[in-house]
Parts: structure tokens; C-alpha cells; sequence
């Protein structure tokens, strides 16, 4: 039983990875006064994908071919151990807030190495932007994992859930909403939105974190996107279902686990629409401000830690 | 009992054997082995060095599986007690380690005074690890430090190569002056050298001189390791020495100052001094720091190496600082936890760093240079030493499931129960640390992607990348085997953790069982009791696999399988070269005007002849990051050494009358002084 629901919560998340891009793009154009496309647009996008020709530069070796099913690998990996529905996850022996930062840190490496294949300036450019940005989010996010862990006593991510879900008042303190704010700045950074990068740009000379990919084509793009889609996708989830877990099912049964989905995907619509906003209404920062915005997320994370350690005593 | 006696023929087998090897390849011409030309002599002097360091690494690893050897004795003649060689619990990592990277070492092809060198470093590094005896430790030492400079000077006509041996052997013997003085002092007022000895002298003596001595000792340990500010030293000498030399002195040497700082800071004086562990904690937070920080932007390949080898010392010394805190605050079984990481990390730390240095060596051997700028497309022309080449980086890089994973895993761990635990120290450079931590290994990834990427992937940037050709089929299938234990290393790093228990339990003491960090019969690392995390590397690898497969064969289900299809870099319709690809300089690029405030690179162009007032015909370009602990520490005591010796010009006037009166006011002093 528990089984069939870690798969099923897995295959929720992935299979639900393109929907939430889709949403954000056609909220983005409601706000922007136009039609834009159908919120299924990304799966027609990857099916195309898929039936096309994947051509591979001569100067790449294997690392360009095998890259995109790592990349994809890795991602869903994480997306197993998320908390999705259940607070309790079946497969939390594998994988804690730890392994998850460091897997990711795997597909960042991984796809600068890719970058770097095709010998060109653009992939050099992406691959060298998102590198720099990265190391400079992965303080902010560790000192923020930390902050959960010490409040949970643990880094397993379903007893976090678990303990913020069952404490009272416990997600009111101002050791929890610090670190909610430092995450969602470095969840901006990760995931490429405004004000850190824009998604839907073309022009190359800005790409940071899209120019990764300009070397793909065929499949081996549609699994590279797909595998940017469910990284999102964990990402938002954590910070819904780690701080901010009301109505996460702390037992498997159908009613618990209906409202777990109804305040999963409430609380995903609400990320959409402050991320559609954002994008709509703020312009993307230049390079060289990017390290002030993740050294903003770096203070609220020790202003976190200090809190939580001055108000426990 | 029998094992316990083929262990210790194993281990005497070890430390003849590497001897012989030297002594072989060390004769000269016109020996009494006339009829063996010098290329075959080398051939089985290599051989013999290579079973020798087989022997040592089934020492250690017997030595983890409870088995020590009876101690081996060797009379000298000097008096007193003989030498002995023993491999405890303590040593039998750091033997096995050894053993294996020094084994791989002799694989490529070498001869003359460097294999006889090489060897008897090999030999100075297994005796100081497997000593019992104070005097032999010392002379191990600093035949070790010698040996080694030898190495790094073997390329007698660079100047680079002369400096770097200059100032190695300069901090080495400041190091050993502080060790032996302090070793030694021990050893008089224990009135013995042996090891044993030694441990009840300090037990019995007054806090305050143990003390002392185990700061001194610390000191001449922490040269070693390689801490700042004190690792100066460490990216001069690593890249000049051969690769295979440089091998062993990133990946046992380094841990020679850790054993050290083990067996004389810790273990012999039962328990860490106050302050100690949060001195190595700071001082390890800083060298990683700085080690990360100048691997991004240094272009040569060796010398990245050699900075990212002070970034896993500081991250060592970190684990080792916070174990010793966390023992001081009571806290026995999060202490376990930190050195339990230290040790997984050491091994998995030599393990990569020797494979990166044999294969990234290696490479650069083959291409015939150094500079990044000059590398780039040796992952086409060299395949095979390219797999172990990017294995060896992705696990320096600190990623799951390779080897380095592991140890920052528990260490993360420690960091964060003992925040939540602990009180006063703790409470303030756990969460600098851990922060740290995470920044050094962001950056050091970082460094490290440049050094793959721009010197194995893309186009060759030179000719002499162009034509490189592969090494030795042995040597590469012999990197693969070590990737491949590397890899092993990583994924099972719950039973390594459980192999390592007793080297653990030789130092923290039997409050703390390592075997309890494994869980679901080995599958896991957890930390107890089972409401902490866990993590599973092998599941992790299997959960990739799987998707992995799942993805391949969901591309085929879709029934369109088309061929992948090659075709040359689009490049804006312009004949494609090799200068349109990113250099090293400009993939760091972002990252050095970041961090401008500490690195403070200087840029300086000169014009050296004048063409029309607004084009020169020749500019002279210099561009350099000066290294910062240089600057601050090494410049200023530099410069006042050298005003004071302009001061003391000031005796010497020439004049004879003038020293005759020197003379008979220093005899007139003495003479007052003495009576």
C-alpha cells in the first residue's frame, strides 16, 4: 500500500512538472493583456521533442550524450523522497535535505560539463554565469536547510514536515518565515526566474541558466527540459510542503489524502501567481547585482539561525 | 595466531621490499649487475615496489579487519631500544591507503635517481605510518620532507621548480623544528622512545607541560596537513614534483600531518586539550575557504590540483576540530559521528586525489603542458584516461555517490545535531562552518568544472594538445581499477564506515561504536537513534539507474529512435576555431569580480615600443592573482628580515681593528656571563 503511494506521489510530481510552467506562462499573459497558449502547450512542446533529431556537435565526447538522462535521472531521484502528499515518505531512507542539495549540485556540474562540450561561446558563457551563481546560492541554502534541520532535530525531510505540520504555532516564528524568505530568493535563483534570469528570453547575451541547452536538440532537449521542469517542481513543493505543510496528509487515508491534494496544488497556484507577477512586473537584475540578492538570501538565513538559537536559549 | 604472524611477514615484506626497490634503482651503472641493462633493472625495481606497496595496503586492511601484526624490531646499533614497526588500529588506514595509491604510482614507466627517489619516499611514508618508536617517527619524517624535495626539484634547470623546493623545505623544517622539539621533549621526560611509553609520560605529567607539547607538536603537524596560513608551500611543490610523486604527496603525505595531529593530539593524550579542536575547526574553515577561492582562478591544471588538496586538508581539519569540541562538551556519540567523518573522507579524499593526479598528469604529460589555456579536446584523443579523469573530478567535487560524499554528509550532520546540542563554542562556529563548508564546495565545483571542461572537453586549443597521445594501456586500465574503488568507496560508505570502526574506537574510546552509523544491515548511513536522517548512496545510484533506463527506453517506445546525428558547432556561419571557445580565465571570470575584494588581481600593461601616438607596436601584458596569505603574512615578515639584515650591514665596515674589538667584547661578555 505504502509501496504503490510512493509511486504514485513520484508520478504526480512528474508527470505534473510541465503543468506548472504552463500555468505560470498563461498567467503571465492574462497579465500582460494576451491570450498566449494553452496551459498543456509544454507537453505538446516535449512530444515534438521527442520525434525529432538529435544532433550532437563532433567536438562533443559521450559526457554530451549520456548528460541529459543523468540530468533527468538525478531529478526524478529527488522527486522520490519529496513530501508530496504523505508527510510520511517511504523512501526518506534514501535521501535527506542533504542528498537532495547534492544532487542537484550533481546535474548543475554535469550540465556546465556539457555546456562546455560543443566548444562554442555561448554554452562557455551559460556554463561560467551558472556556475558563479550557484556557489553563491549554496551558503544561503545550507545555512537555510539548517535552520529546518535544527527546529526538526532532523534533516530527513518527512519528520520536518512532519514536526512544522504538527507544531501549533510553530511556522509563525520568525526563525521559520526568515528562512521562508531566504528560500524563496534562492528558489528564484534556481529554478532562472526574474529578477535573477529570464526564462523566455532569446537573446543568448543574457541567457544565465537556458543557455545550458542551446547545444541540444531532439530528445535529448526534451529530457533536459523535462528534468528543469521536475527540479522546479521539487523545489516549490519543498517550500510548500516544508514550510507551509497545512493539510499534508500525516496518514494515508482518501479523505486526508484529497486535501492533501487540494492544498498541494492550492498552495503550488499561489506560487504561480507570485511568480507570474513578479515576472510581469519586475525587470531582470544585471550579472554583477545578482551576488547582492543572494547575499540578501545568505543574511536572512543567519538572521534565521541567530533567532532560532536566541529564542530557544 | 597464524594471521597475526603472515600480517607481520606482510608488513616486513612491505618495508624490505620498497627498500630494495630503491637500492636497485639507485645503483649506479657499472654494478655487480652488469649483465641487467638500467631500463630492466628499473623495470623490476618497479615491480618489486609494486608488491612491496601490495603487502603494506593488505597490512592495513587487515589492520581494519582486527588483525595487527606483532611488532617488527630492528636494531640500528644505536642504543637504547630498538626500532619498532607495528600497524594498530590507528595506522591501518592511512598503511592501506598508502599501499594502494603508492602501488598505482609505480605503474608508469620511470627510472634513475627519480624511481630510487620515489621509492624511498614511499619507504620514509609507510615507516613514519607504521612506527612505534619516537626517534624512527622522526627520522621518517624528515626523510620524508627530503626526499620529496629532491622530487620536486628534479627538473633542476626551472626556477619555479628550485623555489618551490626553496620554500617546501623551508616551512617543512620550521614544522619538524616545532614536531621534534616537542617529540623529543616527550621522549626525555618519558625516558623512553617507545610509543607506549610516551602515552603514560603524558598521562602523568603536569597539564601545563603536556600542553606545551602537544601545541608544538600540533604546530609541525599542521605544516603538514597544509592549514593556512602555514600551506604556502603546498600549491609551489605539488605541481613540480613528477605526477605519480605528486600523487603521493597530495594523497598520503597530507595525511601524514593528519595521522600526526590523531595519534600525538589526540589519542596519546587520552583526550583533545581545550581549545584545540576549535583552533583546527577555524583554521580548517579558512583553508578551505582559500583553497577553493584560488582554485577558481588558477590556470594551471597541477596547481588547481594542488589548492583543491588544501581545501579537503581544511575540510579534514574542520571534521577533526568539531569531533574534539564535541568530546570536550560531553557529547561522545556526535564526536563518533565527525570523526567518522574524517576518516571516511580521508580515505576517499586519497583515493580521488591520487586517481586526478595520476590521470590529470598524466594527460598533461601527453599534451606536453601545464596551462589550461593551452589544453582543451583531450577527452576525444584520450578516452580511457578521460573516464578516470572525470570520475576522479565529479568525486573531488564533493557529489554523490563518489567517494568525497560520504564524509561532508556526517559532517553536516555533526554540525547540525551538535549546534542543536551543544552550547557556548559550538553554538557560534557550527553554522560559520557549516556555511563555509557549503562555500568551498560550491566553489571548488566550480574550479573543477573548469579544470575538466576546459582541459578535456571542446576543441585542443594548441597543437601540442592536438597531438597528444594515450598512455600505456596498462596504466590506464590500471586508473580505471582505481576509479573503480573509488566509486566502491563511495557507494558502500556505510560499510566503510563500519570497516573504520576500530581506528575510531582507538581514538575516541569505546563510548562510541561506528558500526552503529550503518543501518538496514549496511544499505544505509544513519545517524542513531532512527528518528535522525539517513542517507543510502547505493540506493540513490540504483534509483538513477533505474530512471535512467526507464527514460532510454520510454525514447524508443515513442518508436521515432532516430540515430543521433553529428555535425559540427554552429558558429554565426565563420570558419569554427579553437579561439572561439571559453579560456579558463573567462569561465572564472564571473566569480573573480565577485570576489575582487579578496583576490585583488592586478592587471598591468605596459607599452613597449611606440608605433603612431594611437596604435604601440609591442604592449607587454601581466595579469596575476597574488596569493593572499602571501600577502598578508609571508611579504611583511619578509621585508622585515630584510631591514634587519641591512641593519646588521652596518657591523661590517671593513675596518680589521673594528672586528679584533668585536671579538674581544663578545669574550669579554662570555667570560662574565659564565663565571
Amino acid at each position: 500500500m505504502n509501496a504503490a503511494l510512493v509511486v504514485a506521489q513520484a508520478v504526480l510530481l512528474i508527470a505534473l512538472a510541465p503543468l506548472l510552467n504552463g500555468v505560470i506562462a498563461a498567467l503571465k499573459a492574462r497579465l500582460q493583456m494576451r491570450r498566449g497558449a494553452p496551459v498543456w502547450q509544454r507537453y505538446s512542446d516535449l512530444a515534438r521533442l521527442f520525434h525529432k533529431e538529435s544532433i550532437v556537435s563532433t567536438d562533443a565526447s559521450w559526457l554530451a550524450r549520456v548528460t541529459p538522462y543523468i540530468a533527468l535521472g538525478a531529478s526524478l531521484a529527488v522527486a522520490t523522497w519529496t513530501p508530496v502528499l504523505l508527510a510520511e515518505n517511504g523512501m526518506s531512507f534514501a535521501g535527506d535535505l542533504v542528498m537532495t542539495v547534492a544532487l542537484l549540485a550533481l546535474v548543475r556540474v554535469l550540465q556546465s560539463l556539457a555546456a562546455l562540450e560543443a566548444g562554442t561561446a555561448f554554452g562557455g558563457m551559460a556554463a561560467s554565469r551558472h556556475l558563479a551563481l550557484s556557489a553563491l546560492a549554496e551558503p544561503a541554502l545550507m545555512l537555510a536547510a539548517f535552520t529546518l534541520a535544527i527546529a526538526a532535530h532532523s534533516t530527513d525531510l518527512s519528520k520536518i514536515s512532519r514536526a512544522v505540520a504538527l507544531a501549533p504555532h510553530g511556522w509563525l516564528s520568525p526563525s521559520h518565515l526568515l528562512a521562508l524568505a531566504a528560500m524563496w530568493l534562492v528558489v528564484v535563483s534556481e529554478t532562472g526566474r526574474v529578477p535573477v534570469d529570464n526564462p523566455v528570453t532569446h537573446l543568448e547575451l543574457t541567457m544565465v541558466h537556458e543557455g545550458l541547452v542551446l547545444d541540444y536538440s531532439g530528445r535529448h532537449l526534451a529530457l533536459l527540459e523535462w528534468a528543469a521542469a521536475v527540479r522546479q517542481m521539487v523545489l516549490f513543493t519543498l517550500l510548500a510542503n516544508l514550510f507551509l505543510p497545512w493539510g499534508i496528509a500525516l496518514e494515508p487515508g482518501a479523505a486526508a489524502l484529497g486535501t492533501a491534494f487540494a492544498a498541494w496544488g492550492g498552495k503550488l497556484l499561489v506560487f504561480a501567481i507570485a511568480v507570474a507577477i513578479t515576472e510581469s512586473v519586475t525587470a531582470r537584475m544585471r550579472l554583477f547585482r545578482v551576488p547582492e540578492f543572494l547575499g540578501m538570501a545568505f543574511l536572512l538565513s543567519l538572521l534565521a539561525l541567530t533567532s532560532d538559537s536566541l529564542l530557544r536559549g | 595466531m597464524p594471521l597475526a604472524e603472515l600480517d607481520g611477514s606482510l608488513l616486513a615484506a612491505g618495508i624490505w621490499g620498497l627498500a630494495a626497490a630503491a637500492l636497485l634503482a639507485a645503483l649506479p651503472v657499472r654494478a655487480a649487475t652488469g649483465p641487467l641493462s638500467s631500463a630492466s633493472r628499473a623495470a623490476i625495481a618497479r615491480m618489486l615496489a609494486i608488491a612491496a606497496s601490495l603487502a603494506l595496503a593488505l597490512v592495513g586492511g587487515l589492520g581494519l579487519a582486527g588483525i595487527t601484526p606483532a611488532p617488527l624490531e630492528w636494531w640500528p646499533g644505536l642504543p637504547g631500544d630498538p626500532f619498532t614497526l607495528g600497524a594498530d588500529a590507528l595506522a591501518a588506514p592511512f598503511l592501506m591507503l598508502l599501499g594502494i595509491l603508492s602501488a598505482v604510482s609505480f605503474v608508469p614507466k620511470q627510472q634513475g635517481a627519480s624511481l630510487a627517489l620515489h621509492a624511498g619516499f614511499a619507504l620514509a611514508l609507510a615507516a613514519a605510518f607504521a612506527s612505534q618508536h619516537a626517534l624512527l617517527f622522526l627520522l621518517a619524517w624528515e626523510g620524508m620532507t627530503l626526499l620529496s624535495a629532491a622530487l620536486v626539484a628534479h627538473d633542476t634547470r626551472s626556477a619555479r621548480a628550485r623555489r618551490a623546493a626553496f620554500v617546501y623545505l623551508a616551512l617543512s623544517q620550521l614544522g619538524s623544528a616545532a614536531m621534534g622539539f616537542g617529540l623529543l621533549r616527550l621522549a626525555a621526560l618519558a625516558g623512553s622512545f617507545a610509543f607506549s611509553d610516551l602515552a603514560l609520560a603524558l598521562g602523568r605529567m603536569a597539564p601545563n607541560d603536556a600542553a606545551t607539547i602537544v601545541w608544538l607538536m600540533s604546530a609541525g603537524f599542521i605544516v603538514k596537513l597544509g592549514l593556512v596560513p602555514l600551506h604556502v608551500w603546498l600549491p609551489l611543490a605539488h605541481p613540480e614534483a613528477p605526477a605519480p610523486v605528486s600523487a603521493l604527496l597530495s594523497g598520503a603525505m597530507v595525511k601524514a600531518g593528519l595521522y600526526g595531529l590523531l595519534r600525538f593530539g589526540w589519542q596519546m593524550p587520552g583526550a583533545p586539550l581545550m581549545g584545540w579542536g576549535v583552533t583546527l575547526a577555524v583554521l580548517g574553515t579558512l583553508s578551505a575557504l582559500v583553497g577553493a577561492l584560488y582554485a577558481v582562478v588558477e590556470p594551471d591544471a597541477k596547481r588547481l590540483l594542488a589548492y583543491s588538496t588544501v581545501k579537503h586538508a581544511g575540510l579534514l581539519a574542520m571534521a577533526l576540530g568539531v569531533a574534539a569540541t564535541l568530546l570536550r562538551a560531553g557529547h561522545v556519540p556526535l564526536a563518533g559521528v565527525a570523526l567518522a567523518a574524517c576518516m571516511v573522507h580521508m580515505i576517499g579524499h586519497g583515493l580521488s586525489k591520487g586517481l586526478a593526479f595520476f590521470s590529470i598528469g598524466e594527460a598533461v604529460h601527453a599534451a606536453g603542458t601545464r596551462d589550461l589555456e593551452k589544453l582543451g579536446g583531450l577527452a576525444r584523443r584520450l578516452p580511457r584516461l578521460s573516464v578516470s579523469a572525470l570520475i576522479a573530478t565529479l568525486a573531488l567535487c564533493g557529489l554523490p555517490p563518489f567517494a568525497c560524499f560520504a564524509g561532508e554528509w556526517l559532517l553536516f550532520q555533526a554540525l547540525i545535531l551538535g549546534f542543536s546540542a551543544g552550547a557556548g563554542v559550538l553554538r557560534l562556529i557550527a553554522p560559520f562552518t557549516a556555511a563555509g563548508l557549503a562555500l568551498a564546495t560550491a566553489l571548488s565545483a566550480a574550479a573543477l568544472a573548469k579544470l575538466y571542461g576546459i582541459g578535456f572537453l571542446g576543441r585542443p586549443r594548441s597543437a601540442e594538445a592536438a597531438a597528444a597521445h594515450p598512455a600505456p594501456a596498462a596504466f590506464e586500465w590500471t586508473l580505471i581499477a582505481l576509479a573503480i574503488l573509488g566509486v566502491a568507496w563511495g557507494l558502500g560508505a556505510p560499510w566503510a564506515v563500519q570497516a573504520l570502526a576500530s581506528p575510531i574506537a582507538a581514538v575516541i574510546g569505546p563510548g562510541f561504536d561506528a558500526a552503529a552509523l550503518a543501518g538496514y544491515g549496511g544499505f544505509t548511513l544513519a545517524i542513531p537513534p532512527a528518528t535522525f536522517a539517513s542517507i543510502s548512496p547505493i540506493s540513490v545510484a540504483v534509483l538513477i539507474a533505474l530512471f535512467v533506463a526507464i527514460a532510454f527506453a520510454w525514447a524508443t517506445v515513442l518508436g521515432y529512435r532516430l540515430p543521433v546525428r553529428r555535425a559540427p558547432s554552429w558558429a554565426c556561419g565563420i570558419t569554427l576555431n579553437s579561439r572561439m571557445q571559453y579560456s579558463a580565465l573567462g569561465l572564472t571570470k564571473p566569480l573573480r569580480l565577485i570576489f575582487k575584494p579578496v583576490l585583488r588581481h592586478e592587471r598591468e600593461v605596459e607599452v613597449l615600443e611606440e608605433g603612431s601616438p594611437y596604435f604601440a607596436r609591442k604592449y607587454r601584458y601581466r595579469a596575476g592573482v597574488p596569493h593572499i596569505v602571501e600577502r598578508i603574512a609571508y611579504q611583511p615578515f619578509v621585508q622585515v628580515v630584510f631591514w634587519a639584515s641591512e641593519q646588521a650591514r652596518r657591523l661590517q665596515s671593513g675596518s680589521l681593528h673594528l672586528y679584533l674589538a668585536y671579538v674581544l667584547v663578545t669574550l669579554v661578555a662570555l667570560l662574565m656571563w659564565a663565571r
